[in-house]
Protein backbone atom coordinates (compact mmCIF):
# COMPACT_ATOMS: atom_id res chain seq x y z
CA UNK A 1 0.00 0.00 0.00
CA UNK A 2 1.41 3.38 -0.93
CA UNK A 3 1.64 6.14 1.60
CA UNK A 4 -1.47 8.20 1.86
CA UNK A 5 -1.31 11.64 3.34
CA UNK A 6 -4.92 11.98 4.41
CA UNK A 7 -4.78 9.18 6.99
CA UNK A 8 -1.43 10.55 8.15
CA UNK A 9 -2.96 13.88 8.97
CA UNK A 10 -5.93 12.31 10.73
CA UNK A 11 -3.67 10.15 12.88
CA UNK A 12 -1.54 13.11 13.83
CA UNK A 13 -4.53 15.26 14.66
CA UNK A 14 -5.91 12.59 16.97
CA UNK A 15 -2.58 12.27 18.73
CA UNK A 16 -1.95 15.99 18.90
CA UNK A 17 -5.29 16.68 20.57
CA UNK A 18 -4.59 14.07 23.18
CA UNK A 19 -7.67 12.10 22.25
CA UNK A 20 -7.53 8.84 24.16
CA UNK A 21 -11.08 7.69 23.67
CA UNK A 22 -10.92 6.60 20.06
CA UNK A 23 -9.45 3.37 18.83
CA UNK A 24 -8.13 1.12 21.52
CA UNK A 25 -10.27 -0.54 24.11
CA UNK A 26 -10.45 0.58 27.66
CA UNK A 27 -8.95 -2.28 29.59
CA UNK A 28 -9.81 -1.00 33.00
CA UNK A 29 -13.17 -2.74 32.97
CA UNK A 30 -16.56 -1.15 33.43
CA UNK A 31 -17.65 -3.20 36.40
CA UNK A 32 -16.43 -2.90 39.92
CA UNK A 33 -16.40 -5.26 42.87
CA UNK A 34 -15.76 -8.99 42.76
CA UNK A 35 -16.05 -10.69 39.38
CA UNK A 36 -18.22 -13.75 38.98
CA UNK A 37 -16.17 -16.90 38.94
CA UNK A 38 -17.01 -19.12 36.01
CA UNK A 39 -16.00 -22.56 37.14
CA UNK A 40 -17.27 -24.97 34.48
CA UNK A 41 -18.15 -28.55 35.21
CA UNK A 42 -16.93 -30.08 38.47
CA UNK A 43 -13.95 -32.38 38.33
CA UNK A 44 -14.99 -35.49 36.40
CA UNK A 45 -18.28 -33.89 35.37
CA UNK A 46 -19.89 -35.49 32.34
CA UNK A 47 -21.99 -34.18 29.47
CA UNK A 48 -25.55 -35.16 28.63
CA UNK A 49 -25.81 -37.15 25.41
CA UNK A 50 -26.58 -34.85 22.49
CA UNK A 51 -27.92 -35.76 19.08
CA UNK A 52 -29.35 -34.00 16.06
CA UNK A 53 -28.36 -32.84 12.59
CA UNK A 54 -26.43 -29.93 14.11
CA UNK A 55 -24.29 -32.05 16.47
CA UNK A 56 -20.83 -33.24 15.37
CA UNK A 57 -18.94 -35.74 17.46
CA UNK A 58 -15.79 -33.95 18.58
CA UNK A 59 -13.07 -35.89 20.37
CA UNK A 60 -9.75 -34.91 21.82
CA UNK A 61 -7.45 -37.61 20.48
CA UNK A 62 -10.35 -40.04 20.21
CA UNK A 63 -12.06 -41.71 17.26
CA UNK A 64 -12.19 -38.56 15.11
CA UNK A 65 -8.43 -37.92 15.37
CA UNK A 66 -5.51 -39.81 13.90
CA UNK A 67 -3.97 -42.16 16.44
CA UNK A 68 -0.77 -41.27 18.26
CA UNK A 69 -1.13 -37.57 17.57
CA UNK A 70 -0.03 -34.64 19.72
CA UNK A 71 -1.62 -33.80 23.09
CA UNK A 72 -4.86 -31.80 23.35
CA UNK A 73 -5.88 -32.02 19.70
CA UNK A 74 -9.68 -31.66 19.18
CA UNK A 75 -10.95 -33.20 15.94
CA UNK A 76 -14.11 -33.78 13.94
CA UNK A 77 -14.92 -35.50 10.67
CA UNK A 78 -16.13 -33.32 7.79
CA UNK A 79 -17.75 -34.42 4.55
CA UNK A 80 -16.45 -32.72 1.40
CA UNK A 81 -18.20 -33.04 -1.97
CA UNK A 82 -17.78 -31.99 -5.55
CA UNK A 83 -19.98 -28.88 -5.24
CA UNK A 84 -23.69 -29.57 -5.56
CA UNK A 85 -23.24 -33.30 -6.09
CA UNK A 86 -23.39 -36.50 -4.07
CA UNK A 87 -19.79 -37.28 -4.99
CA UNK A 88 -18.52 -36.92 -1.44
CA UNK A 89 -15.89 -38.18 0.96
CA UNK A 90 -15.71 -37.97 4.74
CA UNK A 91 -12.37 -36.81 6.14
CA UNK A 92 -11.39 -37.32 9.77
CA UNK A 93 -8.54 -35.82 11.75
CA UNK A 94 -9.80 -32.29 11.02
CA UNK A 95 -8.59 -29.93 13.77
CA UNK A 96 -11.40 -27.91 15.39
CA UNK A 97 -9.86 -24.45 15.54
CA UNK A 98 -11.59 -21.45 17.08
CA UNK A 99 -8.42 -19.44 16.37
CA UNK A 100 -8.97 -19.44 12.61
CA UNK A 101 -11.75 -19.08 10.09
CA UNK A 102 -12.66 -21.43 7.23
CA UNK A 103 -11.96 -24.99 6.13
CA UNK A 104 -8.47 -26.06 4.99
CA UNK A 105 -7.76 -29.57 3.75
CA UNK A 106 -4.60 -31.12 2.40
CA UNK A 107 -4.85 -31.85 -1.31
CA UNK A 108 -3.24 -35.23 -0.68
CA UNK A 109 -6.29 -36.48 1.25
CA UNK A 110 -8.90 -35.19 -1.25
CA UNK A 111 -10.42 -37.79 -3.57
CA UNK A 112 -13.35 -35.74 -4.94
CA UNK A 113 -12.94 -32.92 -7.48
CA UNK A 114 -13.51 -29.40 -6.21
CA UNK A 115 -14.10 -26.32 -8.38
CA UNK A 116 -11.18 -23.85 -8.49
CA UNK A 117 -12.15 -20.28 -7.69
CA UNK A 118 -11.33 -18.18 -10.75
CA UNK A 119 -10.39 -14.52 -10.83
CA UNK A 120 -10.30 -12.96 -14.28
CA UNK A 121 -9.44 -16.31 -15.83
CA UNK A 122 -6.64 -16.96 -13.32
CA UNK A 123 -6.47 -19.38 -10.44
CA UNK A 124 -6.27 -18.17 -6.85
CA UNK A 125 -3.55 -19.15 -4.39
CA UNK A 126 -3.55 -18.39 -0.73
CA UNK A 127 -0.97 -18.22 2.05
CA UNK A 128 -2.12 -18.27 5.67
CA UNK A 129 0.24 -17.89 8.58
CA UNK A 130 -0.14 -19.32 12.04
CA UNK A 131 1.16 -18.10 15.36
CA UNK A 132 3.68 -20.92 15.61
CA UNK A 133 5.54 -19.51 12.62
CA UNK A 134 4.20 -22.10 10.19
CA UNK A 135 2.31 -21.28 7.00
CA UNK A 136 -0.05 -23.08 4.65
CA UNK A 137 -0.09 -22.51 0.92
CA UNK A 138 -2.39 -23.79 -1.79
CA UNK A 139 -5.27 -23.14 -4.13
CA UNK A 140 -8.65 -21.68 -3.21
CA UNK A 141 -11.45 -23.92 -4.47
CA UNK A 142 -15.18 -24.19 -3.94
CA UNK A 143 -16.30 -27.31 -2.11
CA UNK A 144 -19.66 -28.71 -1.09
CA UNK A 145 -19.27 -29.06 2.66
CA UNK A 146 -21.56 -31.17 4.83
CA UNK A 147 -21.39 -30.83 8.60
CA UNK A 148 -23.12 -33.91 10.03
CA UNK A 149 -26.84 -33.69 9.16
CA UNK A 150 -26.86 -30.12 7.90
CA UNK A 151 -27.55 -29.33 4.23
CA UNK A 152 -24.55 -29.14 1.90
CA UNK A 153 -23.18 -25.61 1.61
CA UNK A 154 -20.93 -24.44 -1.20
CA UNK A 155 -18.01 -22.55 0.24
CA UNK A 156 -14.50 -21.48 -0.79
CA UNK A 157 -11.96 -23.69 1.00
CA UNK A 158 -8.19 -23.73 1.12
CA UNK A 159 -6.64 -26.77 -0.56
CA UNK A 160 -3.29 -27.05 1.21
CA UNK A 161 -0.63 -27.90 -1.36
CA UNK A 162 2.96 -26.68 -1.10
CA UNK A 163 3.50 -27.69 -4.76
CA UNK A 164 0.78 -25.40 -6.15
CA UNK A 165 2.20 -22.81 -8.57
CA UNK A 166 5.13 -20.98 -7.01
CA UNK A 167 5.13 -20.25 -3.27
CA UNK A 168 5.51 -16.48 -2.69
CA UNK A 169 8.68 -15.62 -0.80
CA UNK A 170 6.88 -14.12 2.18
CA UNK A 171 5.03 -17.42 2.68
CA UNK A 172 8.32 -19.04 3.67
CA UNK A 173 8.40 -22.82 3.71
CA UNK A 174 4.76 -23.89 4.01
CA UNK A 175 3.75 -27.22 5.56
CA UNK A 176 3.97 -30.04 3.05
CA UNK A 177 1.84 -32.93 4.32
CA UNK A 178 -0.55 -34.05 7.07
CA UNK A 179 2.41 -35.72 8.76
CA UNK A 180 4.29 -32.44 8.56
CA UNK A 181 1.36 -30.45 9.98
CA UNK A 182 -0.16 -32.86 12.51
CA UNK A 183 -3.65 -33.07 10.95
CA UNK A 184 -5.52 -33.72 7.69
CA UNK A 185 -7.11 -30.30 7.76
CA UNK A 186 -8.42 -27.45 9.90
CA UNK A 187 -12.03 -26.42 10.47
CA UNK A 188 -11.80 -22.77 11.50
CA UNK A 189 -14.95 -22.05 13.49
CA UNK A 190 -13.80 -18.90 15.27
CA UNK A 191 -15.94 -15.81 15.64
CA UNK A 192 -15.04 -14.04 12.41
CA UNK A 193 -16.57 -15.26 9.15
CA UNK A 194 -13.73 -14.91 6.62
CA UNK A 195 -10.05 -15.69 6.99
CA UNK A 196 -8.88 -12.24 5.90
CA UNK A 197 -11.97 -10.05 5.87
CA UNK A 198 -12.28 -6.42 4.74
CA UNK A 199 -8.50 -5.91 4.64
CA UNK A 200 -8.25 -8.18 1.61
CA UNK A 201 -11.17 -6.53 -0.16
CA UNK A 202 -9.24 -3.28 -0.35
CA UNK A 203 -5.55 -4.29 -0.33
CA UNK A 204 -3.65 -6.75 -2.47
CA UNK A 205 -0.54 -6.49 -0.27
CA UNK A 206 -1.67 -8.49 2.76
CA UNK A 207 0.11 -11.68 1.77
CA UNK A 208 -3.14 -13.71 1.86
CA UNK A 209 -4.55 -13.96 -1.67
CA UNK A 210 -2.67 -14.34 -4.93
CA UNK A 211 -3.78 -14.39 -8.54
CA UNK A 212 -1.85 -17.07 -10.41
CA UNK A 213 -1.20 -17.43 -14.15
CA UNK A 214 0.67 -20.67 -14.60
CA UNK A 215 3.14 -20.72 -11.73
CA UNK A 216 3.47 -16.94 -11.42
CA UNK A 217 1.42 -15.54 -8.54
CA UNK A 218 0.94 -11.91 -7.58
CA UNK A 219 -0.99 -10.42 -4.65
CA UNK A 220 -4.64 -9.71 -5.32
CA UNK A 221 -7.65 -8.27 -3.58
CA UNK A 222 -10.48 -10.68 -2.85
CA UNK A 223 -14.20 -10.05 -2.45
CA UNK A 224 -15.60 -11.25 0.88
CA UNK A 225 -17.81 -13.80 -0.85
CA UNK A 226 -14.77 -15.39 -2.54
CA UNK A 227 -12.64 -15.55 0.60
CA UNK A 228 -12.22 -18.80 2.50
CA UNK A 229 -15.16 -18.71 4.89
CA UNK A 230 -16.29 -20.54 8.00
CA UNK A 231 -18.89 -22.97 6.52
CA UNK A 232 -21.06 -22.60 9.63
CA UNK A 233 -21.73 -18.96 8.69
CA UNK A 234 -23.25 -20.15 5.39
CA UNK A 235 -25.66 -22.74 6.79
CA UNK A 236 -29.33 -21.99 6.09
CA UNK A 237 -30.07 -22.42 9.82
CA UNK A 238 -27.81 -22.93 12.87
CA UNK A 239 -25.51 -20.31 11.33
CA UNK A 240 -24.98 -17.82 14.16
CA UNK A 241 -22.15 -19.64 15.90
CA UNK A 242 -21.03 -22.89 17.49
CA UNK A 243 -20.78 -24.49 20.92
CA UNK A 244 -17.79 -26.60 21.92
CA UNK A 245 -18.67 -29.03 24.69
CA UNK A 246 -16.15 -31.17 26.53
CA UNK A 247 -16.56 -32.99 29.86
CA UNK A 248 -14.26 -32.42 32.78
CA UNK A 249 -11.22 -34.60 33.47
CA UNK A 250 -9.05 -35.30 36.50
CA UNK A 251 -5.60 -33.85 37.01
CA UNK A 252 -2.91 -35.93 35.35
CA UNK A 253 -4.92 -36.34 32.19
CA UNK A 254 -6.82 -39.00 30.30
CA UNK A 255 -6.13 -40.95 27.12
CA UNK A 256 -8.93 -39.34 25.09
CA UNK A 257 -12.08 -37.30 25.56
CA UNK A 258 -15.46 -37.36 23.81
CA UNK A 259 -17.49 -34.21 23.33
CA UNK A 260 -19.45 -32.25 20.77
CA UNK A 261 -19.22 -29.45 18.27
CA UNK A 262 -22.77 -28.10 18.19
CA UNK A 263 -23.82 -25.80 15.34
CA UNK A 264 -25.95 -22.76 16.13
CA UNK A 265 -26.62 -20.90 19.36
CA UNK A 266 -30.20 -21.02 20.64
CA UNK A 267 -31.40 -22.32 17.28
CA UNK A 268 -32.37 -25.82 18.50
CA UNK A 269 -33.39 -27.42 21.75
CA UNK A 270 -29.85 -28.80 22.06
CA UNK A 271 -27.97 -25.49 21.91
CA UNK A 272 -29.81 -23.14 24.26
CA UNK A 273 -27.37 -21.28 26.53
CA UNK A 274 -27.79 -21.59 30.30
CA UNK A 275 -26.25 -19.19 32.80
CA UNK A 276 -23.27 -18.17 30.71
CA UNK A 277 -21.06 -15.12 30.91
CA UNK A 278 -20.83 -13.22 27.62
CA UNK A 279 -17.59 -11.54 26.54
CA UNK A 280 -17.89 -9.20 23.59
CA UNK A 281 -14.92 -9.37 21.22
CA UNK A 282 -13.32 -6.55 19.25
CA UNK A 283 -14.66 -6.28 15.72
CA UNK A 284 -11.36 -6.38 13.87
CA UNK A 285 -9.43 -8.96 15.85
CA UNK A 286 -11.98 -10.95 17.84
CA UNK A 287 -10.09 -10.30 21.08
CA UNK A 288 -11.20 -9.45 24.60
CA UNK A 289 -8.78 -8.49 27.36
CA UNK A 290 -7.25 -10.65 30.07
CA UNK A 291 -5.77 -9.43 33.33
CA UNK A 292 -3.38 -12.00 34.73
CA UNK A 293 -1.22 -11.09 37.69
CA UNK A 294 -1.61 -7.39 36.94
CA UNK A 295 -0.62 -7.71 33.27
CA UNK A 296 -3.45 -6.72 30.96
CA UNK A 297 -3.17 -8.19 27.48
CA UNK A 298 -5.38 -9.22 24.59
CA UNK A 299 -7.12 -12.52 25.28
CA UNK A 300 -8.79 -15.11 23.05
CA UNK A 301 -10.13 -18.64 23.26
CA UNK A 302 -8.29 -20.86 20.78
CA UNK A 303 -9.20 -24.54 20.69
CA UNK A 304 -6.39 -25.06 18.16
CA UNK A 305 -3.78 -24.12 20.76
CA UNK A 306 -2.97 -27.21 22.76
CA UNK A 307 -2.07 -25.36 25.95
CA UNK A 308 -2.62 -22.13 27.83
CA UNK A 309 -0.09 -19.64 26.44
CA UNK A 310 0.77 -16.54 28.45
CA UNK A 311 3.59 -14.66 30.06
CA UNK A 312 4.48 -16.00 33.48
CA UNK A 313 4.83 -13.44 36.26
CA UNK A 314 8.42 -12.76 37.22
CA UNK A 315 7.95 -14.26 40.68
CA UNK A 316 9.23 -17.61 39.43
CA UNK A 317 6.23 -19.74 40.40
CA UNK A 318 6.12 -21.09 36.85
CA UNK A 319 9.67 -22.03 35.86
CA UNK A 320 10.40 -22.93 32.27
CA UNK A 321 10.89 -26.65 31.66
CA UNK A 322 14.21 -25.89 29.97
CA UNK A 323 15.71 -25.74 33.46
CA UNK A 324 15.17 -29.49 33.56
CA UNK A 325 15.02 -30.60 29.93
CA UNK A 326 16.03 -28.40 27.00
CA UNK A 327 13.69 -30.32 24.68
CA UNK A 328 10.73 -29.03 26.71
CA UNK A 329 11.73 -25.37 26.48
CA UNK A 330 8.79 -22.99 26.66
CA UNK A 331 6.50 -25.26 28.68
CA UNK A 332 5.91 -24.54 32.34
CA UNK A 333 7.31 -26.92 34.94
CA UNK A 334 6.09 -25.82 38.36
CA UNK A 335 6.81 -27.93 41.40
CA UNK A 336 3.39 -29.58 41.66
CA UNK A 337 0.29 -28.04 40.14
CA UNK A 338 -0.23 -24.28 40.32
CA UNK A 339 -3.78 -22.98 40.90
CA UNK A 340 -4.10 -19.61 39.21
CA UNK A 341 -6.77 -17.19 38.10
CA UNK A 342 -7.23 -14.37 35.62
CA UNK A 343 -10.00 -11.90 34.82
CA UNK A 344 -11.43 -11.72 31.30
CA UNK A 345 -13.16 -8.49 30.30
CA UNK A 346 -15.25 -8.04 27.18
CA UNK A 347 -14.07 -5.59 24.53
CA UNK A 348 -16.89 -3.21 25.43
CA UNK A 349 -15.84 -3.45 29.10
CA UNK A 350 -19.39 -4.26 30.17
CA UNK A 351 -18.78 -7.77 31.44
CA UNK A 352 -15.95 -9.48 33.23
CA UNK A 353 -15.42 -12.87 34.76
CA UNK A 354 -12.74 -14.50 36.82
CA UNK A 355 -11.42 -17.80 35.49
CA UNK A 356 -9.55 -20.28 37.66
CA UNK A 357 -7.05 -22.49 35.88
CA UNK A 358 -4.31 -24.99 36.58
CA UNK A 359 -0.77 -25.27 35.33
CA UNK A 360 1.01 -28.55 35.97
CA UNK A 361 4.51 -29.79 35.35
CA UNK A 362 4.69 -30.46 31.62
CA UNK A 363 7.56 -32.91 31.94
CA UNK A 364 5.73 -34.98 34.54
CA UNK A 365 2.55 -34.89 32.42
CA UNK A 366 4.35 -36.00 29.29
CA UNK A 367 6.02 -38.84 31.16
CA UNK A 368 2.65 -40.60 31.27
CA UNK A 369 2.72 -41.92 27.72
CA UNK A 370 -0.81 -43.31 27.79
CA UNK A 371 -2.46 -39.91 28.29
CA UNK A 372 -2.87 -37.19 25.67
CA UNK A 373 -5.55 -34.89 27.11
CA UNK A 374 -4.46 -32.53 29.89
CA UNK A 375 -6.27 -29.66 31.58
CA UNK A 376 -3.09 -28.28 33.17
CA UNK A 377 -0.79 -27.81 30.16
CA UNK A 378 0.71 -24.30 29.93
CA UNK A 379 3.55 -22.54 28.18
CA UNK A 380 5.01 -19.09 27.79
CA UNK A 381 3.73 -17.49 24.63
CA UNK A 382 4.48 -13.91 23.79
CA UNK A 383 2.32 -11.01 24.78
CA UNK A 384 -1.31 -12.20 24.69
CA UNK A 385 -3.29 -14.62 26.83
CA UNK A 386 -4.15 -17.55 24.57
CA UNK A 387 -6.76 -19.69 26.31
CA UNK A 388 -6.14 -22.93 24.49
CA UNK A 389 -7.82 -26.32 24.60
CA UNK A 390 -7.46 -26.75 28.40
CA UNK A 391 -9.89 -23.86 28.83
CA UNK A 392 -12.52 -25.80 26.86
CA UNK A 393 -12.24 -28.92 29.01
CA UNK A 394 -15.18 -29.11 31.41
CA UNK A 395 -17.07 -26.27 29.75
CA UNK A 396 -19.63 -25.41 27.13
CA UNK A 397 -18.07 -22.54 25.18
CA UNK A 398 -20.22 -20.45 22.83
CA UNK A 399 -18.59 -18.74 19.84
CA UNK A 400 -20.85 -16.09 18.28
CA UNK A 401 -20.01 -15.26 14.66
CA UNK A 402 -19.60 -11.60 13.72
CA UNK A 403 -22.82 -9.89 12.67
CA UNK A 404 -25.00 -12.86 13.64
CA UNK A 405 -27.60 -12.50 16.39
CA UNK A 406 -28.62 -14.96 19.08
CA UNK A 407 -30.18 -14.79 22.53
CA UNK A 408 -26.68 -13.90 23.78
CA UNK A 409 -26.37 -10.83 21.54
CA UNK A 410 -24.77 -10.08 18.21
CA UNK A 411 -21.36 -11.51 17.38
CA UNK A 412 -18.46 -11.42 17.64
CA UNK A 413 -18.63 -12.70 21.20
CA UNK A 414 -17.53 -15.58 23.39
CA UNK A 415 -19.69 -16.98 26.18
CA UNK A 416 -18.98 -19.66 28.75
CA UNK B 1 7.16 9.16 34.39
CA UNK B 2 10.27 11.25 34.88
CA UNK B 3 11.23 11.31 31.29
CA UNK B 4 9.45 11.98 28.10
CA UNK B 5 9.47 9.53 25.29
CA UNK B 6 9.57 10.93 21.82
CA UNK B 7 7.29 9.02 19.52
CA UNK B 8 7.78 9.44 15.83
CA UNK B 9 4.94 8.46 13.61
CA UNK B 10 6.27 7.42 10.28
CA UNK B 11 3.97 6.24 7.58
CA UNK B 12 5.84 4.73 4.73
CA UNK B 13 5.48 2.34 1.88
CA UNK B 14 5.97 -1.30 2.70
CA UNK B 15 9.54 -1.48 1.51
CA UNK B 16 10.93 1.36 3.60
CA UNK B 17 11.89 -0.70 6.64
CA UNK B 18 14.84 0.01 8.77
CA UNK B 19 16.40 -3.25 9.84
CA UNK B 20 17.40 -4.69 13.17
CA UNK B 21 20.91 -3.75 14.22
CA UNK B 22 21.24 -1.01 11.63
CA UNK B 23 21.01 2.75 11.76
CA UNK B 24 17.65 4.39 11.66
CA UNK B 25 19.09 7.00 9.29
CA UNK B 26 18.26 4.93 6.24
CA UNK B 27 14.55 5.27 6.87
CA UNK B 28 14.64 8.89 7.84
CA UNK B 29 16.60 9.79 4.78
CA UNK B 30 14.14 7.93 2.60
CA UNK B 31 11.04 9.50 3.98
CA UNK B 32 9.89 12.95 3.00
CA UNK B 33 6.66 12.51 4.90
CA UNK B 34 8.25 12.25 8.33
CA UNK B 35 6.09 13.78 11.03
CA UNK B 36 6.67 13.81 14.76
CA UNK B 37 4.61 14.44 17.84
CA UNK B 38 5.57 14.43 21.46
CA UNK B 39 3.73 12.10 23.73
CA UNK B 40 4.20 11.16 27.34
CA UNK B 41 4.99 7.56 28.08
CA UNK B 42 6.04 5.80 31.23
CA UNK B 43 9.34 4.67 29.87
CA UNK B 44 12.24 3.89 32.13
CA UNK B 45 14.76 4.97 29.62
CA UNK B 46 14.93 7.09 26.54
CA UNK B 47 14.55 5.56 23.17
CA UNK B 48 12.49 6.43 20.14
CA UNK B 49 9.80 4.35 18.56
CA UNK B 50 9.18 4.60 14.86
CA UNK B 51 5.84 3.26 13.71
CA UNK B 52 5.54 2.08 10.15
CA UNK B 53 2.23 1.10 8.60
CA UNK B 54 2.01 -1.34 5.77
CA UNK B 55 -1.06 -2.97 4.31
CA UNK B 56 -0.87 -6.01 6.53
CA UNK B 57 1.05 -4.99 9.63
CA UNK B 58 2.06 -2.15 11.89
CA UNK B 59 5.73 -2.39 12.77
CA UNK B 60 7.25 -0.47 15.67
CA UNK B 61 10.99 0.00 15.54
CA UNK B 62 12.82 0.71 18.79
CA UNK B 63 15.87 2.91 18.33
CA UNK B 64 18.48 3.47 21.04
CA UNK B 65 20.34 6.72 21.73
CA UNK B 66 23.07 5.75 19.31
CA UNK B 67 20.49 5.58 16.53
CA UNK B 68 20.58 1.81 16.20
CA UNK B 69 17.44 -0.28 15.85
CA UNK B 70 17.58 -2.67 18.81
CA UNK B 71 14.09 -4.11 18.64
CA UNK B 72 11.03 -4.58 16.47
CA UNK B 73 7.43 -5.34 17.39
CA UNK B 74 4.56 -5.95 15.03
CA UNK B 75 0.83 -6.53 14.92
CA UNK B 76 -1.35 -7.12 11.90
CA UNK B 77 -3.26 -9.46 9.64
CA UNK B 78 -0.08 -11.41 9.02
CA UNK B 79 3.48 -11.48 10.27
CA UNK B 80 5.71 -9.13 8.23
CA UNK B 81 8.45 -10.58 6.04
CA UNK B 82 11.20 -11.09 8.59
CA UNK B 83 13.83 -11.80 5.96
CA UNK B 84 13.71 -8.04 5.32
CA UNK B 85 13.25 -6.76 8.85
CA UNK B 86 15.94 -8.88 10.48
CA UNK B 87 18.64 -7.76 8.07
CA UNK B 88 21.95 -9.38 8.95
CA UNK B 89 20.26 -11.52 11.62
CA UNK B 90 17.94 -13.17 9.09
CA UNK B 91 20.20 -16.07 8.14
CA UNK B 92 20.94 -16.91 11.81
CA UNK B 93 17.22 -16.90 12.47
CA UNK B 94 16.37 -19.07 9.47
CA UNK B 95 19.04 -21.55 10.45
CA UNK B 96 17.72 -21.75 14.01
CA UNK B 97 14.16 -22.24 12.75
CA UNK B 98 15.21 -25.08 10.47
CA UNK B 99 17.05 -26.77 13.36
CA UNK B 100 14.06 -26.49 15.71
CA UNK B 101 10.98 -27.79 13.90
CA UNK B 102 7.74 -26.53 15.42
CA UNK B 103 5.92 -28.67 17.95
CA UNK B 104 2.47 -29.77 16.80
CA UNK B 105 -0.32 -27.85 18.47
CA UNK B 106 1.98 -25.27 19.97
CA UNK B 107 0.67 -21.88 18.93
CA UNK B 108 3.60 -19.71 19.78
CA UNK B 109 7.07 -19.40 18.41
CA UNK B 110 10.21 -18.43 20.28
CA UNK B 111 13.70 -18.61 18.84
CA UNK B 112 16.87 -17.40 20.55
CA UNK B 113 19.90 -17.70 18.31
CA UNK B 114 22.20 -16.07 20.83
CA UNK B 115 22.38 -12.92 18.71
CA UNK B 116 18.67 -12.35 18.17
CA UNK B 117 15.42 -13.33 19.89
CA UNK B 118 12.29 -13.73 17.74
CA UNK B 119 8.85 -14.39 19.23
CA UNK B 120 5.51 -14.81 17.46
CA UNK B 121 2.00 -15.28 18.85
CA UNK B 122 -1.64 -14.41 18.16
CA UNK B 123 -4.26 -15.97 15.91
CA UNK B 124 -5.61 -15.59 12.39
CA UNK B 125 -6.18 -11.91 11.51
CA UNK B 126 -4.31 -10.82 14.62
CA UNK B 127 -0.69 -11.88 14.34
CA UNK B 128 1.86 -10.34 16.66
CA UNK B 129 5.51 -10.68 17.45
CA UNK B 130 8.78 -9.07 18.34
CA UNK B 131 12.47 -9.40 17.61
CA UNK B 132 15.43 -7.89 19.40
CA UNK B 133 19.15 -8.11 19.87
CA UNK B 134 19.70 -8.54 23.63
CA UNK B 135 23.18 -7.02 23.34
CA UNK B 136 21.76 -3.76 21.94
CA UNK B 137 19.10 -3.21 24.63
CA UNK B 138 19.71 0.14 26.34
CA UNK B 139 20.70 -0.23 29.96
CA UNK B 140 17.65 -0.55 32.19
CA UNK B 141 15.30 -1.39 29.32
CA UNK B 142 13.52 -4.73 29.53
CA UNK B 143 12.73 -6.73 26.42
CA UNK B 144 9.09 -6.67 27.59
CA UNK B 145 8.97 -2.99 26.64
CA UNK B 146 9.24 -4.01 22.99
CA UNK B 147 5.60 -4.52 22.17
Amino acid sequence: MKSNKIPVILVLLLLATGCHSSGSDNHSGGSSGPQPIVAGLPNGGSLPTLSGPNVLAMTVNGSTCASNSYPNKPCVSVTVCAPGTTNCQTISDILVDTGSFGLRVFKSVLTVPLTPVALGGKTVGECVQFADGTAQWGQVETAGVILNGEPQVQVPVHVIDATFAQVPGACGTPVSSPANAGFNGILGVGLLAQDCGPGCVTSSANGFYFSCAGTACTGTTMALTSQVTNPVALLPHDNNGVVLELPSIPRGGVASLNGYLVLGIGTQANNIPHGVNVLTAAAGTGDFSTNFSGQVTAGFLDSGSNGLYFNAPVSGALPDCSFFDQNMAGWFCPNGTASLSAVNTGSNSSTASSVNFLVGNAINLSNNASNSVFIELGASGGGDFDWGLPFYIGRNVYIGIEGAASSLGTGPYYAY
Amino acid sequence: MKQTLVVLILLASANAWATLGQSVDSVEADRGALQAVRKQANSKSEYTVHTIESGAATVREYVNAAGTVFGLAWTGLTHPDLSQLLGSYASDYQQAVSQNPHEFGKRSHSVDTGSVVVEKWGHMRSMKGRAYDPALLPQGVSADEIK
